[in-house]
């Protein structure tokens, strides 16, 4: 069997594969096209007689999508920007030293990063309700997310950090700049590229975020989508082409941008969650 | 104050700036509410004493009337169940994957990556498009089992008792192998190419060198990837809130599920700390062994 052969045969079935685990997506979208009947045929139809796009229009004026997905920007932006900016100087200190305190420091991210929000959630809404910081619902969800993700944001973009050749600061130092301005004009540029795709990981996982949106958000007109999508999905539901429709709306957003800087994202991803 | 200023510019206050903030903000709000959650667990919590400080003491109390409701031991079960089939559902099909991409052709590395597509997706989304293709009358996922004569007649996955738990294991296997076979694609990356040549030379067959070298040199890549999944799986909140809301009559409920529907739903913020507690014990022991399979690794 010659290679060229074999590659093309590999290379099919990889497709093949491909195919099969991303069948979900692809039935979500298909289902959101196809009429209230069509749903329900027995055998299903795998692709719609007569695709109704009309849908996410109607869908996304029905259900008030745009305040949805605007909440959702609005909780992720601000958890990534207070992420980034706190997260990329804890990421510098300890990728720059190597002691106990380093250890320990890393030791105490790590731990933080495995707690499940499902379970945090009790204290913090008790303690939010304490101090207040209720009454402003989305600051509230910024500040639990912030707390929940910049352990493994720091996690990720040290990993970026270890790989800026730390000789490069120190020839900064000696031609005469401070460490701020080191930092600032040598590191921080070197480092762009990962601290970016770790933002952008960061903020797809905000996106989505759930527990802490549907604990403490109860005014519907401050939820996010997840919260929206769950709401819609009633236990009893049989609207599910519009459920379909109100998904591929909030996800496809999120596809796009991960099908075009994918080879960066798994890079970065792989490079911080094993070292 | 100019010494201040000049440290903070150029020496070691500007170090202890950059990570004294961050960590003050992380303790804050993620050590103060573990803490505080251990204190609620010990005070009686109601409606009315939820806006003060002092509450009264009632000692294991909370524990004790937790353990004692009928559907503990059974959700424990649950949670064990879900633990185990999700982890290892993700771990094989992961590694099966990540070997078959390992043959590298053209195309290899993009094509593997696509599927982390399933990770990255809101979990509310993957719960619900899963709910669909599990639906029991409807779904396409019957139909396939139908047409490959797996089954005869239809399961309804969502609210059979016996299945309902096992829709969101299924749910929670997509969501996770791509992730698993991406980290296990670069543990496979990692080992020299001439190990197997070396083998190959002395006539070890493909299944040989997959015992004696590939496994043995995956071990801590394995060991941390096990345990990074008992931590997302822990983590798993979304599906469970998309697909079953833990019933049938509990019968697909987990403890961080049970946890959240204690406080939010049934309003009895001290079992649902109580729980947590107990959970947030399994989930620090699992991640200590982590940290320590990664930094074996780092070690190499």
């Amino acid at each position: 069997m010659s290679e060229t052969y074999r590659n093309r045969l590999l290379l099919v079935i990889a497709l093949l594969l491909a195919a099969i685990y991303l069948f979900p997506l692809y039935w979500m979208y298909i289902t959101a096209l196809k009429t209230g009947s069509e749903m329900f045929a027995t055998p299903p139809s795998f692709w719609p007689d007569d695709p109704q796009w009309s849908i996410f229009p109607f869908v996304f004026q029905l259900k008030g999508m745009g305040r949805f997905l605007w909440n959702s920007v609005v909780i992720a932006s601000g958890s990534v920007a207070l992420i980034a900016v706190l997260g990329t100087g804890a990421a510098y200190v300890l990728a720059r030293y190597r002691n106990v305190w380093v250890d320990v420091g890393l030791f105490l991210v790590l731990m933080l990063q495995v707690l499940p929000a499902s379970l945090m959630i009790t204290p913090i809404f008790v303690l939010f309700t304490l101090t207040g910081i209720l009454d402003y619902p989305r600051t509230a969800v910024i500040l639990a997310i912030a707390a929940k993700s910049m352990p493994f944001f720091i996690v990720l973009v040290r990993a970026t950090f270890m790989s800026v050749p730390m000789e490069l600061e120190e020839a900064a130092l000696v031609d005469g700049n401070s460490r701020v301005g080191a930092f600032w004009s040598i590191v921080l540029p070197l480092a762009r590229n990962g601290i970016l795709v770790s933002a952008i990981l960061i903020f797809m996982q905000a996106f989505g975020e759930f527990v802490y949106s549907k604990s403490l958000i109860q005014e519907i007109e401050l939820q996010p989508s997840s919260v929206g999508l769950n709401a819609f999905m009633g236990p009893n539901t049989n609207e599910w082409n519009r459920i379909m429709a109100f998904a591929s709306i909030y996800v496809t957003p999120i596809l796009a941008t991960f099908v075009l800087l994918q080879r960066r994202i798994v890079s970065g991803l792989t490079s911080g969650a094993l070292k | 104050m100019r010494r201040l200023y000049s440290s903070l510019v150029d020496g070691r206050g500007f170090d202890l700036c950059l990570i004294g903030i961050p960590l003050a903000f992380l303790i804050v709000l993620s050590g103060v509410p573990l803490i505080y959650n251990v204190v609620m667990s010990f005070q009686a919590v109601d409606m009315f004493s939820l806006g003060s400080f002092i509450r009264p003491w009632v000692g294991f109390e909370n524990y004790r009337q937790l353990i004692a409701q009928p559907e503990f031991w059974p959700i424990m079960g649950h949670t064990a169940t879900f633990l185990a089939a999700s982890i290892a559902g993700q771990f094989l099909l992961g590694f099966a994957l990540a070997l078959f991409f390992w043959t590298n052709f053209p195309g290899a590395s993009w094509l593997r990556g696509l599927f982390l597509v399933s990770w990255v997706m809101p979990g509310l989304v993957v719960g619900a498009v899963w709910n669909w293709l599990l639906s029991g009358d409807f779904g396409v996922f019957n139909f396939v089992l139908r047409e490959l004569h797996v089954i005869s007649g239809n399961v309804f996955w969502r609210s059979d008792p016996t299945f309902s738990l096992w829709s969101v294991i299924i749910a929670n296997i997509w969501l996770g192998a791509s992730f698993n076979m991406i980290l296990l694609s670069v543990g496979l990356s990692s080992i020299p190419g001439d190990l197997y040549e070396a083998a190959e030379l002395d006539g070890a067959g493909a299944l040989t060198r997959f015992w004696t070298i590939t496994l043995p040199m995956m071990r801590s890549t394995i060991g941390a990837l096990i345990s990074l999944g008992l931590i997302f799986t822990l983590q798993q909140f979304d599906l469970f809130a998309a697909i079953t809301a833990g019933g049938p009559s509990n019968s697909s409920n987990v403890a961080q599920y049970w946890a959240w529907d204690l406080s939010f739903k049934q309003y009895d913020f001290a079992k649902g700390a109580a729980i947590s507690v107990i959970m947030i014990v399994v989930v620090m022991l699992a991640s200590v062994y982590y940290v320590r399979s990664t930094r074996h690794e780092v070690r190499g």
